[in-house]
């Protein structure tokens, strides 16, 4: 069988698979119509975006605005380190010791 | 392309249309309506927009292919959901040829047989007259794959169609 006695057979036999299309085929009108009655996948697209993007706004927002909790004051206690040695310097001049001697300028020479 | 214009062309692509998404299909017409319905949606939705690259014919065959295959996607993964297959064990098979008895038949089962773009490919192009190149624009391949398609489907149709098919 020669190169174009296959393509007309193959021809003939794609003809035979379709003859009966016809007999299947929906109305032009109805199926335009059907697809336009068919919810817009793009609109729902869109919502579905706008929802989760109000959605992550609101969280964001919160998460900024939220009353901070204040951070608890460290007891003086806990702040105030006293060394085991500390007593040592509790001397009976302490305030001598403690105070620096100012010298009265007109008393120089 | 006004939509006026864009309805009245594929008004007079329909029957076309609708013999090419009963190809993809396997001849499953009552799917072949869906995947029309679908395709026209996304012209409808501006998801599909023909921008003059090719042909409207072409540009449409290939919406159509797209949603089929996307159809054919879907239907695979819900054939695997577990709990179908628990409660009612597995259906009928979606791509069976609901046409199967009609003239052609046998000529639609030995389609059936062949790779998907093999069929596509003899489908366009001794059904459609398309060029090969023409067919490898619907296809989304090269005119070079499209072109091997082509010489393997064939030989392979004519040999599934046997000797007595020849008359």
């Amino acid at each position: 069988m020669t190169p174009g006695e296959d393509e007309a057979r193959l021809r003939a036999a794609l003809a035979d698979a379709h003859r009966e299309d016809a007999r299947h085929l929906p109305g032009f009108e109805a199926t335009w119509a059907s697809a336009q009655r068919r919810p817009d996948r793009r609109t729902a697209w869109r919502w579905a975006v706008l929802s989760t993007a109000l959605v992550a706004a609101g969280v964001a927002t919160w998460l900024v605005a939220r009353p901070k909790p204040v951070p608890a004051a460290w007891p003086t206690v806990a702040t105030r380190w006293v060394g085991p040695t500390d007593f040592l310097l509790e001397t009976p001049d302490l305030v001598t010791l403690r105070s620096v001697p100012t010298l009265d300028p007109r008393g120089l020479p | 392309m006004a939509s006026v214009e864009l309805e009245r062309q594929i008004a007079a692509l329909h029957p076309a249309s609708f013999a090419w998404a009963l190809a993809c299909t396997r001849w499953n017409a009552t799917e072949a309506e869906e995947v029309l319905q679908s395709a026209y949606l996304s012209v409808l939705e501006g998801r599909a927009r023909f921008d003059g690259r090719s042909a409207f014919r072409t540009w449409l065959f290939a919406v159509v292919r797209n949603v089929a295959a996307s159809a054919r996607r879907r239907r695979w993964l819900e054939s695997r959901e577990p709990w179908k297959q628990l409660l009612g064990g597995p259906g009928p098979d979606p791509a069976e040829p609901v046409l199967a008895e009609e003239r052609g038949a046998r000529v639609r089962r030995a389609l059936g047989t062949l790779p998907a773009r093999q069929r596509e490919v003899l489908d366009l192009v001794f059904f459609h007259e398309m060029t090969v190149e023409e067919a490898a624009t619907v296809m989304d391949v090269s005119t070079g794959t499209a072109r091997t398609h082509y010489h393997r489907g064939k030989l392979r149709l004519v040999a599934l169609l046997g000797p007595e098919d020849s008359t």
